[in-house]
């Protein structure tokens, strides 16, 4: 079937071909500024009346086929006025544009590839410059969005995962799942933004960061339905359209661009510790046989004696292999033992890009590597991009191009969240323990060293059991239970576009996004766990055929721009994935022929369907008032067969009423609304009902089981459809020196698909359906600014705000509570629901429980705290205003970017803080009360926790000292209200100083420009409510949809660096 | 040839409208089609968790934490019956309402269907006896009914009995294949069923006395288990898959955990009898090879060097859990008479009562025999006067690692009368619901609290039987 497609589609374009006759004009030129008769880069030049279309390169250079003499070449440029020349019988067109701030007219790249100029637009969109995405190098595109875009939040993740999760979510969740992350577009091409990791374990990272960020030209954000009505069922959350760069058509002309960056990495912001008690559970000395004292090594809590240098047996004094073996050492702290445990990470990024093209062709490669030394011991990643566009005329009006890009990824990383890997350190541990003392985690005979064992009997001194307990030795973690992954990916399009008549030009394009991710991880021999090998195959082939006709006319006052189209969207997704059971049959063999009891494999199959028509036209009178509409029908296999098909309507209208008051200062103005719809899909699959394969039990006879599955499917489900409004201003003032753009919009969300969570009496722990309204109202503000324009000295600044309100407004009849996340530890439970009538993502777990009068917290007979049940509402998690600050000074030859973000409100439990204090490894643990005692002292002796409350048994007023192992042993564990933080930060996330070269100090030099810069990413979080050691703006792990449960974060990266850039 | 582009455009749309592929969107990752043996032999496989479960021993006080000691000071947490109802009890209400899953060449229908309704009820007294009030009549509906009402237990305790009674009188001629637990066996289903009826049937001997003495002898004389051989035992496999679930945690294979010591409850009542079971429930201490419990919810004293663990064959891979025994029937025939219920009086308890300790004593070491010795020592041979609670006592002995289930005798009998209050903290009378039940089933839900226990959904609630 698909096949046929493919076929037809090549049929449409070659038979356009075979049209191809008409007579065609080359035109190449140069673009200046009429004032200092600079190069003028990126100057849109457009043959009128169609959609052809280049842009001039570096050197202000551009290239450009026109039908005929007849032919009209409009040059636009942000800034400047536009320039209208015709071709008449002139091969080389040089023009000059005249500076004129009044016509601020850009070129975005609207929905399905569409360029139209900014001034049409009755939607809000906001480009980010590929420069600014590079600023630092951060690998992952996505989040090097970071505080770009009003509206826009990005979550993400530490550096030690070496690209890990970038979460991005535009104007709020707007899922009920809050699974709700926006389709990411490459030159038209939609790929894939999966996230193979899990909440917690190895985070992958989502897999947009396959984009080389330096082929990036410029990323628009289509920010809701508005914008990406045209994208119908795939359209709900917004589109990230990243356009990549071209090589630029002209005079021949090559350039070559090397790009070079080396940065160290170290880890910052640990959480401090005491260094005044060390590992145990008591401060009294536990003894051998002999009378020596010893550490006991059966407990991973530092609540024992004090480190005052007592001579004492640590673990090492256990092992028979070791020199301090029988040894008695003293017990002092080690202040930096975690610090210790992690290295200097490099992060070295080299790449060349080959860019340019002649009067018929232009090209773009493109290749970088970038090798990473992680944070964490023996992780690692490798990565290689290799991009490829190409344009080329093959007959008169038709041109053929190619955009590729080949990654591949091949990474070792730490473990992260909860316990994982080296995560216990900070969670359960002993601050007694030298790491470094640890790190050669193997004797010669091969015996592993591990410093948590079950204790011996005192009468020996001598361990029988030298498997670990809880915990493996974490430079065994490190070097032995090692998880890899490697990915290969191509993504891009081909195509073919041919101008049938002045104004009217068809395009045909076939799209790809292939993968193949392997992933791979060992459990050890010597370690707690049983050895293990896992290994899992992900394939994943998209294939967009497009078809598409843009049509392009001016009727005196009125212009048109109408463009129709259809889509087939065919994606087909297997994986194979193998665990051993039962152990390994050889040490260090780590094959699934190795499984000593029957492997567990899984074998998936995925496939989907989607086909769309769509439509959309846009009027304009006297370049001041426009009105657009456009229609979208799509139809999926995912969705009932008798029920697969729903229309997704837009309309927007803009007008520019500078134009008609024309009050100097203002040199532009637009006012703009707009109305959409756009939806969701369902995953596949989901509305007939199947069983699950059970295990099977071989007795007398081998009976395969089947089960009924818990998830109740639903065949009469629709995607989600979400209806948004949106109302803006947009204003420049003083030639541009001042900007604001104001946005208002709500959306509401309706028919969520989701899997709501039903009494498990009902046989079903989940049903699929449609249900629920969420609504975002918000507004957005982004304001720039040129404060500061001399001859030698420039000061840019760009400022963005996004204030969000959600609401739940309902969810399904009967229902007021809808689960998000479940976290239980410590036989304590805790929860992210969802409330009718509240914001979406509310905190719930257990509180003090406080005296109804007072306020005052209520103790039992032991003056512990009492707490309720997990039921305690402590608000959302949901920030009230995230935004972020750009500011750019030039002088002469340098140039200085920092760019700064920040989230108001928002919350998080944080398990990591909340263990460190139970353990007794937190300061808290060992601060002065108010009787200037250490709270370990006894109680006799003025020691304990002062608490302060009410005897919920007696009503009297209390006040008291506590044990605080006894206290924090509930306070810690059981109530979560003390564990709670704020996520409002405000981070320096990029900062770069450059020098760029000037051409006099290269002249000797083959060099057309070379920029020297001092990067920095990550240096500094300015302000942040939560306690040191955690990072609100780092909350994203693996594929929770949303950052609620901090548990095991990897320590926040910082990386300084250098970086060059040449060009040729 | 602009004729032919407008066609190829048409052509285009129109190749977009046609359908997709019948098969596209059906699930080639799970099977579509199931037959009820295969439902019930995946029922089955959620048999040992009625009994393996650390909870359960807690609750019955057979072992005692020697880590992180926590479940055993019965904190107020709430405990989940959704895995129960959404896992085996689905799967049964699919074959006893989808009549097309049911495959006459797995045996004959009306004895599929009888299987199905055995464990349903047996699944559905285990729940009962442990939380209480809670759906039945409604449950298991799917979208027909996403809050179902929860039934009083007295209602319950009824629909059991009358389903065992169906299972009983429809049962043929003719094995059923793919049945785990008995390979098909029909008579010892049929055995089984009225087992259960009988133990249900004592179960309300404080409640309803008129109403469980009937029950109990319209079930005995259905024909109840007659040896070792008709015991309803999980058998587990000396594999990854099907192995016991404390091989999986203490064996050093697996998780290695050394958690769980006998109770002193327990040691005290079987060293000073000599119990030639206790050999095989614990093992000797590794400080000094005596057989030394440790008290329930002790939190300073725990070293595991100390205490004896869990008897290696208790927790190997292929450990067999009993789950309903001929020795249980028999100490219930020896109570019945002691009551008076069935005729024979107390020499027909005394006969029972014996019998079945040489039953026990046949099923845990293995030798009738072993309880010769044993029924002689003082305190332990038959003594009139103290007849039910050495019948009761012997019972918990028995039902050792079966937690729940003497757990729900304890409370119905008060013996044996040395478990302890752990830190203070008495031994629960019932298991709190599941929290999200307020959530997602909030009406019905706070009816069944408040009807029950006056709108305290905790602990120490008494369930209906239990008076």
């Amino acid at each position: 079937m698909r096949k046929n497609y493919l076929s037809l589609l090549l049929l449409l374009v070659a038979c356009c071909c075979g049209t191809a006759f008409a007579q065609q004009l080359t035109i190449s030129g140069k673009v200046t500024g009429a004032e200092d008769n600079f190069a003028l880069p990126g100057v849109s030049v457009i043959v009128k009346g169609t959609t052809t279309g280049v842009t001039t390169g570096a050197d202000g250079m551009y290239q450009i086929n026109v039908p005929n003499a007849e032919a009209t070449l409009l040059f636009r440029f942000l800034g400047y006025a536009p320039k209208e020349v015709q071709v008449g019988n002139q091969n080389v067109i040089n023009v000059q544009l005249n500076a004129d701030n009044k016509q601020l007219q850009e070129v975005v790249v609207t929905a399905l590839g569409i360029e139209r100029s900014e001034r049409s637009l009755g939607y809000a969109t906001q480009q980010v410059e590929g420069e600014n995405l590079t600023l630092t190098k951060e690998q992952n595109v996505i989040g090097s969005l970071a505080g770009k875009v009003a509206g826009v939040q990005i979550t993400g993740s530490s550096g030690a995962s070496m690209g890990g999760t970038q979460k991005i979510k535009i104007r709020g969740v707007n899922s009920l799942n809050g699974e709700d992350e926006p389709l990411i577009v490459v030159d038209g091409t939609p790929i894939s933004n999966a996230n193979f990791a899990e909440s917690a374990g190895v985070d992958y990272g989502n897999l947009a960061q396959d984009i080389n960020p330096e082929d990036v030209e410029s990323i628009n954000v289509l920010k809701g339905p508005a914008a990406s009505a045209l994208y119908g069922i795939r359209g709900q959350y917004g589109v990230i359209m990243i356009t990549t760069k071209k090589g630029s058509r002209g005079q021949k002309n090559i350039t070559v661009q090397l790009n070079s960056a080396v940065s160290v990495e170290r880890v910052g912001n640990l959480m401090p510790y005491q260094n005044m008690y060390g590992g145990g559970s008591s401060q009294t000395w536990r003894t051998l046989a002999n009378g020596e004292k010893y550490v006991d090594m059966q407990v991973d809590e530092s609540w024992g004696p004090k480190m005052d240098g007592t001579m004492v047996r640590q673990i090492f004094s256990f092992y028979p292999q070791d020199p301090e073996y029988g040894k008695l050492t003293p017990f002092v702290p080690h202040p930096d033992n975690i610090k210790d445990y992690y290295e200097t990470g490099y992060n070295i990024n080299n790449g060349v890009t080959i860019s340019g093209g002649n009067e018929g062709t232009n090209f773009r490669l493109s290749l970088n590597d970038t090798r990473i030394e992680g944070v964490e011991p023996n992780t690692w990643l490798d990565r290689n991009n290799l991009g490829l566009s190409l344009g080329t005329d093959i007959a008169k009006n038709l041109t053929a191009t190619a955009n590729l890009t080949y990654a591949y990824t091949n990474a070792q990383r730490p473990g992260q969240g909860s316990e994982d890997g080296s995560r216990y350190l900070g969670q359960w541990f002993q601050r007694s323990l030298d790491l470094k003392r640890l790190e050669n985690y193997q004797y010669p005979d091969g015996t592993y060293l591990h410093w948590n064992l079950r204790r011996s009997y005192a009468s020996s001194g001598t361990l029988s059991n030298f498997t670990p307990l809880y915990w493996n030795n974490p430079y065994f973690e490190a070097y032995e239970n090692t998880s890899n992954d490697r990915r290969d990916r191509l993504f891009g399009n081909v195509g073919l576009s041919y101008t049938v008549l002045e104004g009217l030009k068809v395009s045909g394009f076939i799209r790809s996004d292939m993968y193949t991710q392997s992933i791979e991880s060992r459990t050890a021999f010597g370690g707690k766990d049983l050895p293990r090998y896992y290994v899992g195959k992900f394939q994943n082939r998209e294939f967009n055929y497009e078809f598409l006709g843009q049509y392009n006319k001016t009727f005196g006052d009125f212009s048109l721009n109408a463009n129709v189209g259809a889509n087939l969207f065919d994606r087909r997704y297997t994986y194979l994935s193998q665990n051993t059971e039962g152990g390994l049959t050889a040490e260090g063999f780590y094959n699934i022929d190795a499984s000593i009891d029957r492997p567990t494999t899984n074998s998936y199959l995925l496939r989907k369907e989607l086909r769309s028509m769509y439509a959309m036209a846009s009027v304009g009178y006297k370049d001041t008032y426009f009105i657009d509409a456009s229609i979208r029908n799509d139809r999926s296999s995912a969705l009932p067969k008798n029920n697969n098909s729903y229309w997704y309507p837009s309309v927007s209208a803009s007008m520019v009423f500078s134009e008609l008051i024309g009050w100097t200062p203002l040199s532009f103005g637009k006012v703009r609304v707009s109305y959409a719809q756009a939806g969701s899909d369902l995953d596949v699959y989901s509305t007939s009902a199947t069983y699950q394969v059970g295990t099977v039990y071989s007795g007398p006879q081998t009976v395969n089981t089947l089960y009924v599955p818990d998830v109740l499917n639903n065949p009469d489900i629709k995607p989600s459809f979400a209806h948004s409004y949106e109302a803006g201003l947009d204003l420049r003032f003083l030639n541009g020196r001042l900007g604001l753009d104001l946005t208002y919009y709500k959306q509401r969300n309706k028919n969520q698909i989701i899997e709501l969570d039903v009494s498990g009496t009902s046989g079903y722990s989940s049903a699929i359906i449609n249900a629920g309204l969420i609504e975002n109202k918000g507004i957005e503000a982004v304001l720039s600014a040129t404060p500061v324009q001399t001859e030698n000295f420039s000061w840019n600044s760009v400022f963005n705000l996004s204030r969000n309100r959600n609401k739940i407004v309902e969810l399904y009849p009967g229902v007021d509570v809808l689960t998000h996340g479940t976290a239980y530890y410590s036989s304590t439970y805790s929860y992210l629901n969802s409330y009718s009538g509240k914001a979406y993502g509310s905190l719930i777990g257990q509180a003090y429980q406080r005296d109804e009068a007072t306020g005052k917290i209520l103790l039992d007979s032991n003056n512990l705290p009492l707490y309720t049940s997990a039921t305690h509402d402590f608000g959302t998690v949901l920030p009230d205003m995230t935004g972020g600050m750009q500011n750019t000074f030039n002088y002469k030859n340098f140039s200085l970017s920092a760019m700064i973000d920040y989230q108001v409100g928002g919350q998080f439990f944080s398990r990591s803080k909340m263990l460190a204090v139970r353990t007794g490894l937190d300061p808290l643990t060992v601060e002065m009360n108010d009787n200037g005692k250490n709270v370990r002292d006894p109680l006799s002796e003025g020691g304990g926790v002062k608490v302060e409350g009410i005897s919920a048994e007696t009503g009297a007023e209390v006040t008291a000292y506590v044990d605080p192992q006894r206290y924090y042993g509930v306070a810690a564990r059981r109530i979560y209200e003390d564990w709670l933080y704020d996520a409002s930060y405000v981070k320096l996330r990029e900062a770069r100083l450059g020098y760029t070269f000037s051409k006099s100090e290269m002249s000797w030099l083959p060099v057309k420009s070379a920029n020297l810069a001092i990067i920095a990413r990550n240096p500094l979080m300015i302000w942040q409510d939560a306690p040191k050691g955690l990072d609100p703006s780092e909350l994203s792990t693996g594929s929770q949809a949303i950052g609620w449960y901090e548990s095991g974060q990897l320590p926040t990266v910082r990386s300084y660096g250098i970086n060059l850039n040449v060009t040729f | 040839m602009k004729k032919l582009f407008y066609i190829l455009i048409a052509c285009f749309f129109l190749a977009s409208c046609d359908d997709f592929d019948e098969d596209i969107n059906v699930n080639p990752n799970r099977p579509s089609d199931a037959t009820a043996m295969q439902l019930i032999g995946n029922s089955q496989l959620s048999l040992p968790g009625l009994s393996s479960s650390p909870n359960g021993e807690f609750l019955a006080q057979y072992l005692s934490e020697t880590q992180y000691v926590n479940a055993s000071l019965y904190p107020v947490t709430s405990t989940s019956f959704y895995s129960l109802y959404q896992g085996p009890l689905m799967n049964l209400e699919y074959v006893l309402t989808r009549p097309e899953l049911v495959k006459e060449k797995d045996g004959p229908a009306a004895n599929q269907l009888a299987v199905a309704k055995i464990m349903k009820a047996y699944y559905f007294w285990h729940i009962t006896d442990r939380w209480g009030d809670v759906p039945f009549a409604e449950a298991l509906q799917g979208t027909e009914n996403l809050t179902p009402k929860y039934d009083t237990q007295e209602a319950i305790y009824n629909a059991m009995f009358a389903l065992l009674k169906e299972a009983n009188s429809q049962i043929v001629a003719g094995s059923i294949s793919g049945d785990i637990m008995y390979n098909g066996d029909m008579e010892k289903w049929r055995k089984l069923a009225n087992t259960l009826r009988m133990l249900m049937a004592l179960r309300l001997s404080e409640v309803n006395a008129a109403k469980a003495q009937e029950e109990f002898n319209q079930a005995l004389s259905a024909g109840i288990m007659a040896s070792n051989a008709d015991n309803f035992i999980f058998k587990h496999q000396a594999n990854a898959d099907n192995q016991n679930y404390w091989y999986g945690q203490i064996d050093p294979n697996g998780l290695g955990r050394e958690w769980w010591a006998l109770s002193q409850t327990l040691v005290e009542n079987m060293k000073p009898y000599n119990d030639p079971r206790l050999p095989v429930y614990g093992n000797p201490t590794r400080a000094t090879g005596e057989y030394v419990g440790l008290p329930s919810g002790e939190t300073k004293d725990m070293d595991t060097e100390k205490y004896s663990l869990l008897g290696n064959a208790i927790w190997k891979q292929d450990a067999p859990v009993y789950l309903v025994t001929y020795a249980e029937a028999l100490f219930a025939k020896a109570e019945a008479a002691k009551r008076g219920w069935i005729s024979g009086g107390e020499t027909e308890a005394e006969a029972n009562y014996t019998m079945a300790i040489r039953q026990s004593m046949a099923q845990w070491v293995g030798n009738a025999a072993a309880a010769d010795a044993f029924l002689m020592e003082p305190g332990i041979a038959y003594t009139p006067a103290n007849g039910l609670e050495q019948i009761a006592t012997q019972r918990w002995v028995h039902l050792f690692m079966h937690g729940y289930e003497a757990w729900a005798e304890w409370r119905r009998t008060g013996y044996p009368d040395n478990l302890i209050a752990p830190n203070g903290v008495n031994v629960p009378t019932r298991q709190i619901y599941v929290e999200t039940e307020k959530f997602n089933n909030t009406e019905n839900y706070n009816e069944a609290v408040q009807r029950q226990f006056g709108g305290d959904d905790g602990l120490y609630g008494k369930l209906w039987w239990d008076k």
